[in-house]
Formats: C-alpha cells, sequence, structure tokens
C-alpha cells in the first residue's frame, strides 16, 4: 500500500463497558487531588506575586499603561523637554511646557492617549528625568472612550510597578 | 587670476578668494566649516573663544581662522588631527562649567555648543573634584534673561552692543572662571534692536522671555519672510508651530538688514494668528449677512464691477502684496478710481552702526510698491471721496471709527476683501475673506525699490483666499477660465502687462535677495486716472 493505513482492531463480539468506564473514573478522580493548573483570574492575578501563580507573572520588562514618576514633594519629575512628543511614533503624547514660579520648567499640559499608544517604551528609554514610564499593567478597561486620555494628574496617581526596559544586569540583551 | 584673488587649498580643496579674506570665510567657500563661537559675519572678531584654531602648514602654531588672512598657496588643514585635538580641549574646557540641563535650555537643537560637543567632544568629563558655577538667572531687559551659567563668554553680544548698536551696556566684569556677562549699573537692555543678541548667542544664554518655553528648536517649521513691521523690509523667518507662527528671527540678506531684526518686528507676530477670522464670502441679503460658497460671490463681485461706472475708492493696507494691490486695482480699472494705501507712523529707530539699516517711520512693508501701482498714502482724502464713489473697496485694513463713520454714509457699495470684520462695516454689500501676509506667497517693495519675495508660513483659515486670486477671478471673467493666476507667480506675471516697471519680471529673477527695481522716478508710471483728479 501506497499510504500507510491504520486498520483498527474493533472487537468482534459484545464487551462489557463497566471496565472501561472504570479506567477512565480513576483518570478524572486522579485529576481531582492534582495541583491545579487555572489560574481564577480575576480573583488570582498574575501580577500578584503572593497569591497568584509565582510562575506566571508578566515579565518585569513587559509595557503597559504609563506612569509618570514623582520627587519627594510630589511633584511630576518631568521637565517638559518635549523628547517624548518627538520620538513617539504613535504620536500620542500632548505636551505644553511652562514655567513655575521658582523658574522652572514643567508641563502644563502632559497627555497620554492610550488608544493611539504602540507600547514600543521609547518615551521611557528617552526620558532624561527618568520622568515617564511605561508600566507591567494591563488592566485598562473603562466604561468610556475618553477615560483612556491619561492627564498629568492620572498618571502620577497610578500606583503600579513600572517597567525595567532592559535587565540592569545584561543591558544589551547578550 | 587677477591681482586681487589669492589660491589657498583647506583640506584639499583649491579655492581663490579675495585677498584679506579670513580663513573662516575662505573654508566657507570651500563648503567646509570651521567650527567657531566668538566669529560673526557682521560683527568684528576678537578671537576669543580659540575654537576655530586650524593647522595651517609652515605656521609655527595652530592659528585662529576667523582673524588669520588667507596667503597665496597656504595649505590649511580643519580636520588634521591636531587641529581636531585642539577643539577637543577647547571643548573640555566650555563644559567645565557649562550645565547639562539641554532637556530645559530653550536652545537646545539649535544649539552651537551641543552641536559640536556632539560632533568632536569628549564623551564624559575629567573634573570631578568641583561642583560646576553657579549665578541666579538675570533679568537684562524688557524680553531678554541672562543664564550665567550656561554662558561661554564668547562676547558677541557684548561687541553686538558696542560695536554694531553703539551703546555699550554689556560688558565682561570679573576674570578668569568667575567671568561673566555683566550689565552697567541702573542700565537696562532695552536698545530697540536689543533683541539680536539673543539670536547672536551660541548658546541658550541669552534668552527671548516671549519665546521662553513655547517651542522646541526641532518644533518648528521655518519659511523665508519678509518682515511687514516697516518700509525696510528685513527679511525673516517666520517660525511656526502646529499653524501657529511662534516667532520672527532674522535671515541674512548682506545688502538689506544683514542678520539683524529689530524688536518691533520681532514681536510683530501676534496679529498674524488672529482666531476671529472671516472664514466663509458674506454676501447682504436684507439687513443680513449670509455666508455663501465662492461661485455665488465672485458673480456678486463681477456684477458690481462690470455694470456700473463713475468713481471707485480703494482703501488699502500697506500690508497687502504687490500682487493683490495691482489685480484689485487692475479689477476696477472701468472706474475712475482713488487709491489709498493706509501707513501708521512710529518714531525711527536706526540701527548705529550698519548703512541703511532702521526700523522707519513708516509702518507699512508694501508702501513703496503701492506707490508704484498707483496708490497714493494720502489716506484721508481718499476716506472723505468715498462716501461719493460708486463703488468703495476695503483691502484689509483696519479701519478707525472716524473712517468706519465716513463709510457708514457711503453711496454706493462697499466690498470688504479682509482677514477680521468689524461692526463697522455692517453695511458691507460684500465681505469676502482674504489670506494674511503667513497665509500666502506674494512679494514687497521695500524703500529702496528692492522687491523682495515671501512665502507662505502657515495655513489658510476656512475659505479664505489671497486678494489677488478675488481679483484674478474677476478679471478673468465668469466660469472657469484659464487666464485667471492659481499661483503667485503667475499673478506677478499679471502686473507686468499694465506697469511696465514689472515688465518682463518673473519670481525666478527676483531670486534669493530680492531685485531693485528700474531706475525710472516713483509715480511717473502711475495710471493717470484717479491720480489726475488731484
Amino acid at each position: 500500500m501506497a499510504i500507510g493505513v491504520k486498520v483498527m482492531k474493533r472487537p468482534e463480539r459484545q464487551v462489557s463497558y463497566v471496565r472501561a468506564t472504570l479506567k477512565g473514573m480513576v483518570l478524572t478522580f486522579k485529576h481531582m487531588f492534582e495541583k491545579k493548573v487555572t489560574m481564577q483570574y480575576p480573583e488570582e492575578k498574575s501580577t500578584d506575586r503572593d497569591h497568584g501563580m509565582g510562575e506566571w507573572s508578566i515579565s518585569p520588562r513587559w509595557r503597559g499603561t504609563h506612569r509618570m514618576l514623582t520627587d519627594e514633594q510630589g511633584r511630576s519629575k518631568c521637565v517638559a523637554c518635549g523628547l517624548c512628543p518627538q520620538v513617539c511614533p504613535a504620536n500620542c503624547i500632548k505636551l505644553v511646557p511652562g514655567e513655575d514660579e521658582q523658574g522652572n520648567r514643567y508641563p502644563l499640559i502632559y497627555e497620554i492617549d492610550e488608544f493611539r499608544c504602540v507600547f514600543c517604551g521609547y518615551c521611557q528609554e528617552v526620558c532624561p528625568e527618568e520622568a515617564i514610564h511605561v508600566g507591567v499593567h494591563f488592566e485598562n478597561s473603562e466604561y468610556s472612550r475618553d477615560r483612556f486620555v491619561y492627564d498629568l494628574e492620572r498618571l502620577q496617581s497610578q500606583t503600579h510597578a513600572v517597567s525595567t526596559l532592559w535587565d540592569p544586569t545584561d543591558p544589551r540583551g547578550e | 587670476m587677477t591681482q586681487d584673488l589669492v589660491t589657498v587649498t583647506i583640506d584639499g580643496i583649491s579655492i581663490a578668494v579675495a585677498k584679506g579674506t579670513p580663513i573662516i570665510e575662505a573654508a566657507k567657500q570651500a563648503g567646509i566649516l570651521v567650527p567657531h563661537y566668538c566669529y560673526h559675519p557682521s560683527l568684528p572678531s576678537p578671537a576669543v573663544c580659540r575654537m576655530c584654531l586650524v593647522e595651517v602648514e609652515k605656521a609655527p602654531k595652530l592659528m585662529p581662522a576667523c582673524v588669520t588672512a588667507v596667503a597665496e598657496g597656504q595649505v590649511v588643514h580643519v580636520n588634521s588631527d591636531t587641529a581636531k585635538k585642539a577643539r577637543e580641549g577647547v571643548l573640555e574646557f566650555l563644559l567645565i562649567n557649562h550645565p547639562l540641563d539641554c532637556p530645559i535650555c530653550d536652545q537646545a537643537g539649535e544649539c552651537e555648543l551641543q552641536d559640536y560637543v556632539f560632533q568632536e567632544g569628549r564623551a564624559g568629563t575629567r573634573y570631578r573634584e568641583y561642583a560646576k558655577r553657579y549665578s541666579p538667572v538675570e533679568d537684562f531687559g524688557p524680553d531678554i534673561l541672562y543664564v550665567p551659567n550656561r554662558c561661554i563668554l564668547c562676547t558677541r553680544c557684548v561687541r553686538f552692543m558696542e560695536d554694531v548698536a553703539d551703546t555699550p551696556v554689556l560688558n565682561v566684569s570679573e576674570r578668569g572662571d568667575r567671568a561673566f556677562i555683566g550689565i552697567s549699573q541702573d542700565q537696562r537692555l532695552d536698545h530697540p534692536w536689543a533683541g539680536n543678541v539673543v539670536d547672536l548667542c551660541p548658546v541658550g544664554s541669552l534668552l527671548s522671555k516671549d519665546f521662553l518655553h513655547k517651542a522646541r528648536a526641532w518644533d518648528l517649521d521655518k519659511s523665508a519672510s519678509v518682515c511687514p513691521g516697516c518700509t525696510q523690509g528685513c527679511n525673516v523667518s517666520l517660525d511656526t508651530r502646529d499653524d501657529v507662527v511662534v516667532r520672527i528671527r532674522p535671515r541674512p540678506n548682506l545688502e538689506v538688514n544683514r542678520h539683524f531684526i529689530c524688536d518691533h518686528g520681532r514681536m510683530n507676530y501676534r496679529w498674524l494668528n488672529r482666531g476671529d477670522r472671516i472664514e466663509a464670502p458674506l454676501v447682504r441679503n436684507g439687513g443680513r449677512h449670509a455666508a455663501t460658497d465662492w461661485d455665488t460671490a465672485l458673480a456678486r463681485l463681477e456684477q458690481l464691477t462690470r455694470g456700473a461706472s463713475g468713481k471707485a475708492v480703494i482703501l488699502a493696507s500697506g500690508r497687502a502684496s504687490t500682487e493683490s494691490l495691482g489685480l484689485v486695482r487692475r479689477m476696477l480699472d472701468r472706474f475712475d478710481v482713488t487709491a489709498a494705501v493706509y501707513v501708521p507712523l512710529g518714531e525711527e529707530a536706526p540701527l548705529a552702526n550698519v548703512p541703511n539699516l532702521a526700523l522707519r517711520r513708516e509702518r507699512a512693508p508694501n508702501l513703496h510698491g503701492a506707490e508704484l501701482l498707483g496708490y497714493t498714502p494720502e489716506w484721508d482724502l481718499a476716506v472723505r471721496e468715498a462716501p461719493g464713489a460708486a463703488l468703495v473697496v476695503v483691502l484689509d485694513v483696519d479701519l478707525s471709527e472716524a473712517d468706519e463713520a465716513a463709510l457708514a454714509g457711503a453711496r454706493g457699495a462697499l466690498v470688504v476683501l479682509g482677514t477680521v470684520f468689524g461692526e463697522g462695516l455692517r453695511n458691507a454689500e460684500l465681505v469676502l475673506p482674504v489670506t494674511n501676509m503667513a497665509e500666502e506667497n506674494g512679494t514687497y517693495v521695500n524703500r529702496d525699490r528692492r522687491i523682495q519675495r515671501y512665502h507662505q508660513a502657515k495655513s489658510q483659515p476656512g475659505m479664505a483666499r489671497p486678494a489677488w486670486w478675488v481679483a484674478g477671478e474677476v478679471l478673468a471673467g465668469s466660469g472657469p477660465s484659464p487666464s485667471a493666476p492659481s499661483t503667485a507667480a503667475e499673478a506677478f506675471a499679471l502686473l507686468g502687462e499694465r506697469w511696465p516697471v514689472f515688465a518682463g519680471l518673473t519670481y525666478t529673477d527676483l531670486g534669493f535677495t530680492g531685485r531693485i527695481l528700474g531706475e525710472a522716478p516713483v509715480g511717473a508710471l502711475a495710471p493717470s486716472s484717479g491720480q489726475g483728479a488731484r
């Protein structure tokens, strides 16, 4: 025969199903006592290392929704240098610079449209002040679309971990 | 080779230049940039920055290219290892005290220190023992801030105020690493041309308060233009960000303004960004104006200009282009026309040591172009004639209340070609939206009869069109006509048919620095109708 055809060997006479059923049930009950592999999302979360499943945690290099870091006085670290809107390939950052009472440059308006963002992480990479970061975060549902334009206040108030774009011990990825 | 030329070889390129040319200029002609800070073509050279040191064969040491004149058979190396090492050393010294605050510095992106350090500077510093010198920001004048930390003491600002503006208020105070640019006691940097020190500063040490934090250098789109401030016609660049003019900077034209513009011209850009513009043609229907399309509006304008004859008055802005003034004038050729151009007057402010450069009294960039086209600056006479005229055309001019009152009682039809529409012109038959000078291509004729082109810098609001387009369509007749000009260059060519002074000229002939129009006396070419009446 040119093609291999498997010829099944079928029982030639009537046999009992009891034996096969028991065999199946043994397998079923065995799984009930084995370690569970399903994560009970959203009760358990992969970002939650203590209660979630450790090996399922998302990578520290995950690039999710942004955070703006603040200094000790709670002001944003951003100096409105304009590099992130410049480098952004999706053109999703709106920045209007201004000057505060001490003459420091700071952003009057800083908005990121998370719908436009492609999460490349260039903004974090280019930032000379280590102010804007992409975050280790993926739960972004909202009830209205306009909530996805994150303003400065929202970017500052978020608390999720920030991404380490590269492994500090191996910055070149070698 | 004539007696006055010497041949030098710069980085392997042999070039003949005039005797006495500094090496830095000879290199520029050969297409080689010698990095420099203190040298500026419009200022005397003190050779203080030591950045332009170049290797000259048979010279014992490196020579400063800005003050060393070329000599016959000289061989210069700009990019030899010795010269590069010297420049690297100079940059390292400059960076000892220069803060690395490029992210918040307005000059970043157009900073010569940033450029040269990036090109050939050291990657890191070797001076770690002491903290960088710190001095607070000083307020020098109405529009100028001085940031001493960033200063590299090239003294361009000092030399500009002393040798060009002849008002020596700036100096180098203290010595050594404590040196800074000082301002004389009780003095302010409020000279009418003081803003130029901001452009001259190679780093971000002298800043314009007006432009502070407004835009990064790389956000700006630059368009070659001509200053609409006065009859001097300084060459400028309109810098726009997101379709908004954010600053005006000088553009070198050695025959008009060298490298400078006055502060009046520098600050005179806000009107270009007005938001309350007319965006659609308005036709009066009963007591109200209704927005319409161009076809309807042009048909109405044609009706007004073809049907009637008699007296017509044009009240035009001195900021209108030569093309617009000319074609609007031609559009009314069948009338007996009195055409006037509005010229606001101000103080004259010369720049002391540059010949033939001043902020002029007549604050209308195209006054002399208008005069060539038969317009008169005698505004009040024209306004007085307006109420009795069969047709009055207002071309983009802000009328005073008295003028508006005179027009309110006009017997004939009132047509407004304007950018903004005041309540005072409520009885206008037709209001047509036109572009301002930043939104169109065109030409201005300055006080020396130099005709210069300016280019579009931002987009036009709504349905606004250049005034020459409106007049050109009416001239060509109704319906799509191939003879109507579709570009400013075509409109300019149409001027030559009527006014011999423009005959045969095209935009290409005007070049980058403009062209002085023929020597015939102003006024002799003016059309006789209307003018002859007075």
